[in-house]
């Protein structure tokens, strides 16, 4: 049967990986299946965006979360043969994918960036960054199927075309899981993209403590540009939204402006910000890595240095 | 009381990786140190031991050198250490060091309760060893947790997702990968150092497993990133602050 399959939780996943799908199918030769999960009444949504196939899969019990179905789609694998399967690099899909991938004794891309067919070695060359993000590794997959997990938004979304046609397949329900979700707490989402963001101001750990935000968000709002943060920001201290962390972990962004305050620029954070058109820093440490991957940095004190350039960018 | 097992990997230290003018990859100077959430990996499986009693285990695949790295887990608080060794293990892929660790936890170690890997490696990230083992080993796998209480034979743990928090329970034996915040790895004194020494470390051969599988990836290439940036230095008197807004200004990234 063959084809390039895609499994994700909702449609915006789908919708993107559909898109790169239909471009690797077509240099392949072979078909697009689209497994669904949930809101079953999408099912022509995705055939109009590229599926010739949809895989439904039956709803999961209110203990279940959607690891339930990893017996089924690896059983499906197994007989169907397919040439490549993506999944998007969410917390829950890179560990779906790791454990598709183990039962199917096959190679699997973590976080691949780029896609492209490789027609001489007829298998899909997969991208993606390594130590850190100080190096970009190029891998091919040796074993059926080939396996990759895709960050999200990474690729356009697949937009609807007219006139499609594709088949519908119901799948069995899956095995009750030893796993149970007993309580899920779901936040808001108070965070904008800043993967939109034409200016950014991000806090590291230069910071001292919470309250000392208020300024770095006056100097965002004297550049007209939004506040983002590094990891131990978001994660080991709290104080913004993981949302906003940039990096390997985090988002990848693309300011015309970054500004980085008491950030020393580790390689994992560095990844994210490499397509900002200009990188500035402020630290008080000369030697710290940012002003290596910085195009203008101030040598100082965050405390002294941010108040005076607020007062000098409102001039 | 629980026998706990800490997976760790011996990495290179990416802030040692320089770039060459032809834009290669510079190893030449590196230093190698426990990958840094593989830490919060050993810290956990040591708290859990101290509040509950048990053992932990160091347990890790890498090349000679990585020894150290053991004798590192030791003095962080593990009981003991268990390290597959082989001047080959150098270039694993995730499903070979998953493999490797699965057969060891089966023939070597087999009464264990849960097993701790951090979120992902420091070199490579592909976050898949731990998942992977699991699967292997036929047990739950929860990743991606930041809380974890164990009772009874059960566990509970606090897994992120994008949307949120959910909070899960799985049998034991089981599986967890852990996020950085979990805890604040403990860094070691002296005393610790001397301790580790005395410690049991047990090593196994790859002559003592059966063969390991090809690796199902093939790298086609690995080269630097590009990061080329003017590096322009600046002040903190008026006229130096002056200086950087106007080159802001000239770029026209700002208004
Ligand atoms: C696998 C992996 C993935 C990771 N993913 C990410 C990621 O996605 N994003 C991310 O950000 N990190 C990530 N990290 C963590 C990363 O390695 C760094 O630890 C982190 O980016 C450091 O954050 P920081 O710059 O805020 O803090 P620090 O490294 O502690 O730097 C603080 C800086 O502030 C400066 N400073 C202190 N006081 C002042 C002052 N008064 N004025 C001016 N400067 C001052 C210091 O000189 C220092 O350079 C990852 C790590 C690993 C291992």
């Amino acid at each position: 049967m063959a084809g390039v399959w895609i499994i994700a939780e909702n449609r915006e996943q789908t919708l993107e990986l559909l898109n790169i799908a239909c471009e690797l199918a077509a240099d392949i030769g072979t078909r697009v299946a689209a497994f669904l999960s949930q809101d079953h009444e999408r099912v022509q949504d995705y055939i109009d965006c590229g599926a010739d196939e949809v895989l439904v899969l039956p709803p999961l019990a209110s203990d279940q979360s959607i690891d339930a179905y990893i017996p089924i789609i690896a059983e499906e694998a197994k007989t169907g043969d397919p040439d490549l399967m993506l999944l998007p690099a969410t917390m829950r899909g890179k560990e779906m994918a790791a454990r598709i991938a183990a039962r199917l004794d096959t190679g699997l891309c973590s976080c691949c960036t780029a896609l492209t067919y490789d027609e001489g070695s007829k298998s899909p060359v997969m991208e993606r960054l390594a130590h850190g993000g100080a190096a970009v590794q190029k891998v091919t997959c040796t074993t059926r199927p080939a396996m990759a997990t895709i960050p999200p938004r990474t690729f356009e979304p697949a937009t609807p075309k007219e006139d499609r046609h594709g088949q519908i397949r119901e799948l069995p329900a899956p095995p009750p899981s030893e796993v149970k979700v007993l309580e899920k707490k779901m936040k808001e989402r108070v965070a904008k993209d800043i993967t939109e963001a034409r200016i950014i101001v991000c806090a590291g750990r230069g910071i001292e403590k919470n309250e000392d935000l208020a300024f770095i968000r006056q100097l965002a709002d004297a550049l007209g540009g939004e506040v983002a943060c590094t990891r131990p920001i978001a994660e080991e201290y709290h104080w913004l939204p993981e949302e906003l962390c940039i990096g390997l972990s985090g988002a990848q962004v693309k300011p015309d402006l970054y500004l980085g305050i008491g950030v020393s620029g580790q390689v994992q954070h560095l990844t994210g910000i490499r397509n900002a058109k200009v990188i500035a820093a402020v630290n008080k440490d000369e030697n710290a890595p940012i002003f290596r991957a910085a195009d203008f940095g101030i040598v100082g004190d965050l405390y002294d240095v941010v108040p005076k350039l607020i007062a000098e960018l409102k001039k | 009381m629980p026998n706990i097992i800490a997976c760790f990997k011996w990495v290179v230290d990416e802030a040692y990786i320089r770039r060459t003018a032809s834009g290669e990859l510079d190893f030449s100077s590196v230093d190698y140190k426990i990958g840094e959430y593989d830490r919060n990996a050993i810290e956990e499986a040591v708290r859990l031991k101290d509040n509950l009693g048990g053992s932990a285990i160091a347990l890790t695949v890498g090349v000679p050198e990585a020894t150290k790295g053991v004798k590192d887990a030791l003095s962080r608080g593990c009981d003991q250490s268990c390290f597959i060794t082989d001047t080959t293990y150098r270039d694993l892929e995730p499903s070979q060091t998953a493999a490797i660790l699965a057969e060891v936890i089966r023939s070597r170690i087999q009464n264990y309760d849960l097993i701790i890997c951090g979120e992902g490696s420091s070199d490579l990230y592909a976050q898949q060893v731990g998942p992977r083992l699991a699967e292997k080993l036929g047990i739950p796998c929860i990743s991606f947790v930041q809380k974890v209480s164990l009772e009874e034979g059960k566990l509970t743990v606090e897994r992120r997702v994008e949307e949120g928090i959910e909070i899960i329970a799985a049998p034991l034996p089981a599986l967890v990968t852990v996020l950085p915040d979990i805890n604040v790895p403990r860094i070691p004194g002296v005393k610790d150092t001397l301790m580790a020494s005395r410690k049991p470390m047990i090593m196994i051969k790859k002559d003592d497993l059966a063969p390991i599988g090809e690796s199902h990836l093939r790298t086609a290439s690995l080269t630097a990133a590009r990061m080329e940036r003017t590096c322009e230095r600046f002040g903190t008197d008026a006229a130096e602050i002056t200086r950087f807004a106007e080159s802001l200004r000239k770029k026209g990234v700002v208004g």
